[in-house]
């Protein structure tokens, strides 16, 4: 096979853009309505049920709203990969796309891209975006969730400074350390940016794997991948608990963890998602590479 | 030239094709007849590269069609029998999807969708069935590829749009191009398919041009009864007879007469004809 048959960066564009369309046609619309529509219909319920309820103009609070991004957030990256890439695996259109003269690498970057960047950004944006401009023009929202979070992560790390500061007499030196460095490390934007990829792959994998009932069948997927894994978890988890338990009775420090997992915190969490998301990455392709009308 | 030799395939344990063997040559436009599960559609999905095949080859111009490269799916064309509703129109989506062959002509798709007497500006998934048929032809078509593989194109077209595609299909394919329609609706083809290739169960009975079948069989279509018919259908004004053509008469094939003659005398037609 030629390298050009590989992947050719001109083609790739021409693919890109093409899919670019093609799932804004199908999405862009419901993507529109859920990530702009939402955070205006919750204000607008807010403010009129406060001012029947109470005569108060009063808007959303930071939970309501972070609530109504995460469902926003959910709705979009679930319906998603069905709505662009689901028609794959039916003939009608499975067929086309199959035969449609662009290399398999190519069609699969830019699934990946638009199935986690693209979209993902766009919704978190257009949802964000507007929440600051409602905040912006009513006070009593109290701060766009952008400032919202970058507090929260601000007074965790203060809470933690707090309790250890209070307990500091009783926790020997390495210990206040390494709690100092995990509050570092939890609060750290990459932990939770690359766990964007761990939600959205899966249900790209469920959309081009099950031919029907593609959402309830990715969902029950990983309802049985996530049992399978707390049965086999439960002994050690459960053995530790106990281990930890036995050493509090014998004035042990409660930390038994060996520090290096709490310190190096964010490239572990990096590595272990890296390793399922290129699982899943691989599934993905095979299934691309193998997919048959 | 696509080359397949000793090709076979089975769906699970229930075999489709067997040893099949064969070539398709440029400049023909070939019809693809059998009786409903035969393996017709198979037999063209394998050709596109749509399945792998499961023993024997297939040779598309030094391609193996499952490998699915780029360069060669920018030379063919596959036009299932079902298809596929857009959320866009068919400009647009002649514009979206067109660039990616080489070959593709914007102003010989809106001419093929004027035929068709189609209008370019609605939108696809507001098409009826036969509407979304003639804007895939036209697409099909305006692709100008060398293969173009048409499962049931007529399936779904009224009686002026199966005249429409004939006419299409005569002018607007290239030269050099190997196009293969499987159909089960000989009469709408009847003038454009020239090789003839019928498949049975796993097999291939007949492949070959019109000319060699009537140089082989002869089509009667007179009210005398024929005591050598090997197939004998009464019509309005007479009957359709097939029989050997010992004598080296002319006559025009009938499709359908010679579906059903192939059909009963399996062996002595392969037999003639695989001289």
């Amino acid at each position: 096979m030629k390298t050009n048959d590989i992947f050719d960066f001109r083609r790739f564009g021409k693919y890109f853009a093409s899919d670019l369309k093609t799932c804004a046609a199908n999405f862009g619309l419901s993507l529109l309505v859920t990530a702009l529509l939402l955070p205006l219909t919750i204000y607008c319920i807010t403010i009129g049920f406060n001012a029947l309820m109470s005569g108060l103009w009063d808007g959303p609070d930071m939970w309501l709203r972070a609530t109504c991004f995460c469902i926003a957030m959910i709705c979009i990256v679930v319906q998603m990969p069905v709505k662009c890439y689901g028609r794959i695996t039916e003939k009608q259109y499975g067929s086309f796309w199959l035969t449609l003269p662009a290399s398999r690498l190519e069609k699969f970057v830019s699934m990946f891209l638009m199935t986690c960047i693209i979209v993902p950004v766009i919704g978190v944006g257009s949802f964000i975006g507007l929440d600051a401009i409602i905040c912006a023009l009513d006070p009593t929202c109290g701060g766009s969730l952008v400032t919202g979070v970058s507090e929260l992560f601000s007074n965790m790390l203060a809470s933690g400074e707090v309790t250890l500061n209070l307990a500091n007499e009783s926790i020997p030196i390495e210990d206040v350390e390494t709690i100092n460095e995990f509050m570092i490390q939890i609060t750290s934007p990459w932990l939770y940016i690359d766990e964007i990829f761990g939600i959205t792959l899966p249900f790209l994998m469920g959309a081009v794997f099950f031919r029907s009932g593609k959402t309830v069948k990715t969902f029950i997927a990983l309802f049985a991948f996530s049992t399978a894994v707390s049965i086999i978890s439960t002994p050690f988890m459960t053995q530790l608990a106990v281990d930890m338990m036995n050493g509090v009775k014998n004035g042990d420090p409660m930390i038994i963890f060996d520090n290096g997992i709490f310190m190096n915190l964010v490239l572990i969490d990096t590595i272990s998602d890296a390793i399922v998301n290129i699982a899943l990455m691989i599934g993905i392709w095979f299934r691309i590479k193998t997919l048959k009308h | 030239m696509i080359t397949i030799k000793d090709l076979g395939f089975s769906y699970g344990e229930k075999a489709v094709l067997k040893n099949i063997t064969m070539t398709l040559e440029e400049g023909r436009i070939y019809g693809l007849l059998g009786e409903n599960g035969v393996g017709k559609t198979t037999l063209l999905t394998l050709l596109c590269g749509l399945k792998a095949v499961k023993s024997g080859s297939i040779d598309t111009d030094g391609h193996n069609p499952y490998d699915r490269e780029p360069s060669f799916l920018a030379d063919q064309y596959y036009l299932s029998d079902e298809v596929a509703a857009m959320n866009m129109t068919a400009l647009e989506y002649a514009k979206n999807y067109g660039k990616f062959w080489d070959g593709f002509d914007m102003d010989k798709f809106v001419e093929i969708m004027g035929v068709f007497e189609n209008d370019p500006a609605q939108k696809m998934n507001k098409m009826s069935f036969g509407q979304l048929k003639k804007t895939y032809i036209s697409f099909a078509l305006a692709c100008n590829t060398k293969y173009l593989f048409m499962d049931e194109p007529t399936n779904g077209l009224d009686i002026p749009s199966k005249a429409q595609f004939r006419k299409a299909v005569t002018k607007y394919t290239r030269e050099d191009s190997v196009i293969l329609i499987s159909t089960h609706q000989v009469r709408d083809l009847e003038n454009i398919i020239d090789p003839i290739i019928i498949l049975d169960r796993q097999d291939v009975l007949l492949n070959a041009s019109v000319e060699e079948i009537s140089e082989k069989l002869y089509f009667d279509y007179s009210t005398e009864k024929l005591t050598d018919a090997l197939y004998c259908e009464m019509i309005p004004g007479g009957n359709i007879q097939v029989a050997l053509n010992t004598e080296g008469k002319d006559s025009k094939v009938n499709i359908e007469a010679l579906f059903n003659t192939v059909h009963q005398h399996k062996e002595l037609i392969k037999g003639i004809f695989n001289k």
